[in-house]
């Protein structure tokens, strides 16, 4: 299956520079959505596609910050370029902690606006990477059998294979057995490995 | 007019003469001449009021002959028998001789006053009765040809006129005896007994080395009728030189003036006579001036007309028709005028000096009361700084990208032509876009002078209203803008009331910061109706504490940590300035509301007519 291109999400209630940017993106090779308001975009679902969005700072209603948080919530964290007509400091801070990539002033530059979305293609390139390792590794821990994940458990804690064998009350050789096999279904080659797959396991966003 | 000659008589009837107090006059000429007129006015003003005054006229030289006088003398024998005159009064030579002549048939006791005789006539009559009195006069001609000479001292001619009756015969063997005195000085003309057309066209003829001197004349010589002033106001009018004469009742006729004998004194000192004589005084204790003397008279015309050295003019001579100044005339009232005048003035420009100095501080005051309202003013556009940025970075930014879109499009080697179109349509709308914000701000910043002229308050919110609603974007907050449906007009200056609106909605912006979203409400409405137009900015803050109040439109005075406390105050001028007022007062719930309110000016007629 072939990677979609992007998407440009622009979010602006201004029509003329929602038009104008819309119209750099797609001469430049983009595709791209346009939005006259946060209610408007999470309203239409966007896709799950890799983009970003290009948002205005300041809108009538919900604001661009409000539409950010928005889409943390809702698990499809869309990187955010935030476009202001008017940069003041506290509000780039806060934009900025909230995860946006970047924070530009209208009138804005064509090569600082391509850099801007190139930074947050590659963030959601990687994002998106990211969840589809942490989501492959879910599905492979979920088809563990409870014996499996109970000496994946035990190899994690440290514990070698007659200490496992003895607390679960079974044969060492079994053991090796299940260890074997949960080590194939995880692709896992070695013990350290298991150990920093289950680090990671902990730390996967639901 | 004339002159002359009047005289009476009379005749005393016997009894009763000083008891009745009937007073006789006899002239020797006919009753208009002018003498006569003055002469009787002179008598009149002088007699008690209660004296009975009759006049009789002997009409000489008009008539004359033994008939003439025998018909006369007998009509006022018989006229008078009934009531016979107290005192008779004759005025001129003519009448005098008539009375002299037949005093014993007509009023034989009757005390006699005689005025206006010649003394060279009286010295050839001596002596006289003891009733018979009056003060002689003297006819001045060498006088008055001497006053001539004296004002015309380049003149080398004299031309004497003269007529054909009797007494103008008499007149000229006066005048050609008195003339020969002037002989080594002038050569000496007359011109007697011509016919009037004559004599007119001779004297329009001299030149300006001539004087002319004239009695006048009753008679010209193809025998029509004159007067002496008559004929003088004739030869006046005609001659190429000045003109002179003896009798007063020539002056106003144009004659220059002469030396003359004064008709009405001649009258009071008759009258003074006679009012002597009815009380009783006998003719002989009578102490009476040997003469009436003649004075110089001259017509301050004809000294301009001629030129005349006003300085030859003697000091004591009766100058007639010479205006008199104000301050001659009316000496006291025009000083007291001129006086009240002065103060007047020094009052009027000290009130102008000090009106000037008012203006001038008012001026000064409102200067700055302008300097402030622009600094307030651009206090306010620095806290709209943000909003303002936005509206013209929109634009701005919709430009750059269109034009880096048109570059890629062009760059891509694809036909585009339509887009391109586009792309260029939309680059100058929002060029136009950008400098229309531009405008409107700096028709809101500029220092201009203030204006006094209709607008519609609609369109002065409308034109504030991006601003502020890029402000409410900025801070995040909710603005109503409601305007009226019909021209709410104002008469005054746009830019300071669409200041009072942005500080009454930047301060209900400030009043709602950081409240929840539901009361981060903010609006302002236009309300017009037939009395007033309103303006109202509501917010759903915290209110005002009510101890605030009073003090919210002081200078100074402020809740915020960072204001001034000059907004408002400022506002309350500007609004006051354009006649209105302005007043805080809780909302209805939360919040506060401002209300600015002026009467109506008109509506959209006023408007237009602007």
């Amino acid at each position: 299956m072939s990677t979609p291109l992007p998407l440009i999400h622009v979010v602006d209630d201004d029509e003329s520079l929602r038009t104008a940017l819309l119209r750099l993106l797609g001469a430049a090779g983009f595709e791209t959505r346009g939005y006259a308001s946060t209610g408007d975009f999470l309203l239409q679902s966007p896709p799950d596609r890799p983009g970003c969005v290009l948002l205005d700072m300041r809108m009538p209603g919900p604001s661009g910050l409000d539409l950010q948080a928005a889409l943390r919530r809702h698990g499809n964290p869309l990187p955010v370029i935030f476009l202001t007509g008017y940069a003041d400091v506290a509000a780039s801070v806060r934009a900025m902690k909230a995860g946006a990539v970047d924070f530009l002033t209208k009138p804005v530059e064509r090569e600082t606006l391509f850099e801007a979305l190139q930074r947050a293609l590659a963030r959601d390139a990687a994002q998106r990477a990211a969840r589809a390792e942490a989501e492959r590794l879910r599905a492979a821990f979920a088809a563990l059998t409870p014996r499996e994940r109970a000496v994946f458990d035990g190899i994690v804690a440290g514990q070698i294979n007659k200490q496992i064998a003895d607390a679960m009350g079974i044969a060492e050789r079994t053991v090796k057995l299940q260890r074997a096999q949960l080590m194939a279904k995880l692709g896992a080659n070695s013990a350290a490995e298991l150990g920093r797959l289950a680090e990671r396991l902990q730390h996967l966003p639901d | 007019m004339g002159f002359v000659v009047a005289c009476c008589f009379l005749l005393v009837s016997p009894a009763l003469a000083g008891e009745t107090r009937h007073v006789l006059v006899l002239y020797s000429n006919h009753r208009l001449l002018p003498a006569n007129l003055e002469f009787e006015a002179g008598l009149r003003e002088t007699m008690a009021s209660s004296t009975e005054l009759s006049a009789e006229f002997l009409d000489y030289p008009r008539f004359d002959g033994e008939s003439y006088i025998h018909a006369l003398a007998t009509f006022l024998r018989e006229k008078y028998a009934l009531r016979p005159p107290a005192v008779l009064v004759v005025g001129g030579g003519e009448a005098f001789d008539f009375l002299l002549r037949h005093r014993a048939e007509l009023f034989p006791r009757t005390p006699v006053v005689h005025a206006a005789v010649a003394r060279s006539f009286l010295s050839s009559l001596l002596p006289l009765p003891a009733d018979v009195v009056g003060v002689p006069i003297e006819y001045d001609f060498p006088g008055t040809i001497d006053l001539a000479l004296r004002f015309h001292p380049q003149a080398r001619r004299l031309v004497v006129v003269t007529g054909s009756s009797a007494r103008d015969h008499a007149w000229e063997a006066e005048l050609r005896g008195e003339v020969l005195r002037f002989q080594g000085r002038v050569t000496i003309e007359f011109l007697a007994g011509l016919p009037t057309d004559a004599v007119l066209k001779r004297l329009s003829e001299l030149g300006s080395d001539t004087v002319v001197f004239t009695p006048g004349y009753f008679e010209d010589g193809v025998g029509r009728q004159s007067s002496p002033r008559k004929a003088a106001q004739l030869m006046a009018a005609t001659a190429a030189a000045p003109v002179y004469g003896p009798f007063d009742t020539f002056i106003g006729t144009g004659i220059v003036g002469g030396s003359m004998p004064n008709f009405a004194a001649m009258g009071q000192q008759a009258g003074r006579v006679v009012n002597d004589l009815t009380d009783g005084v006998a003719p002989a204790a009578l102490r009476l001036p040997e003469i009436m003397l003649p004075i110089v008279n001259v017509d301050w015309r004809q000294i301009r007309r001629w030129g005349i050295d006003p300085s030859a003019v003697p000091g004591d001579a009766i100058v007639w028709f010479k205006t008199p100044t104000l301050l001659e005339a009316h000496p006291t009232e025009t000083v007291a005028a001129a006086t009240v005048f002065l103060l007047q003035a020094g009052l009027i420009a000290g009130l102008l000096l000090e009106r000037r100095r008012r203006r001038r501080m008012e001026l000064a005051v409102q200067q700055q009361r302008f300097e402030l309202a622009h600094a307030a003013r651009l206090a306010v556009a620095g806290e709209l700084t943000g909003a303002i940025a936005h509206e013209i970075n929109q634009p701005l930014g919709a430009i750059l990208s269109n034009a880096d879109a048109a570059e890629l499009l062009l760059a891509s080697g694809a036909d585009r032509r339509d887009e391109l179109r586009q792309i260029l349509a939309d680059i100058r709308r929002d060029d136009l876009r950008a400098s229309e914000v531009i405008h409107r701000l700096r028709a809101l910043l500029a220092k201009q002078p203030v204006e006094r002229q209709p607008f519609d308050l609609n369109s002065a919110v409308g034109e504030v209203e991006s601003v502020l609603r890029a402000e409410a974007r900025r801070r995040g907050l909710a603005l109503e803008v409601q305007t009226a449906e019909t021209p709410a007009v104002l008469i005054g200056d746009r830019v300071q009331i669409q200041q009072v609106l942005l500080n009454l909605v930047l301060n209900a912006m400030d009043a709602v910061n950081g409240l929840p979203e539901a009361r981060r409400t903010v609006v302002a409405s236009v309300e017009h109706d037939a009395d007033r137009v309103t303006l109202v900015v509501r917010d759903r803050g915290h209110g005002i504490a009510p101890e605030h109040l009073p003090k919210l439109f002081d200078s100074f005075f402020s809740t915020k940590r960072q204001g001034m406390g000059l907004g408002l105050s400022i506002a309350r001028t500007l609004v006051e300035a354009h006649g209105g007022r302005i007043w805080a007062e809780p909302g209805s719930g939360q919040g506060a509301v401002f209300r600015v309110e002026w009467p109506t000016v008109g509506g959209a007629d006023s408007l237009r007519s602007a």
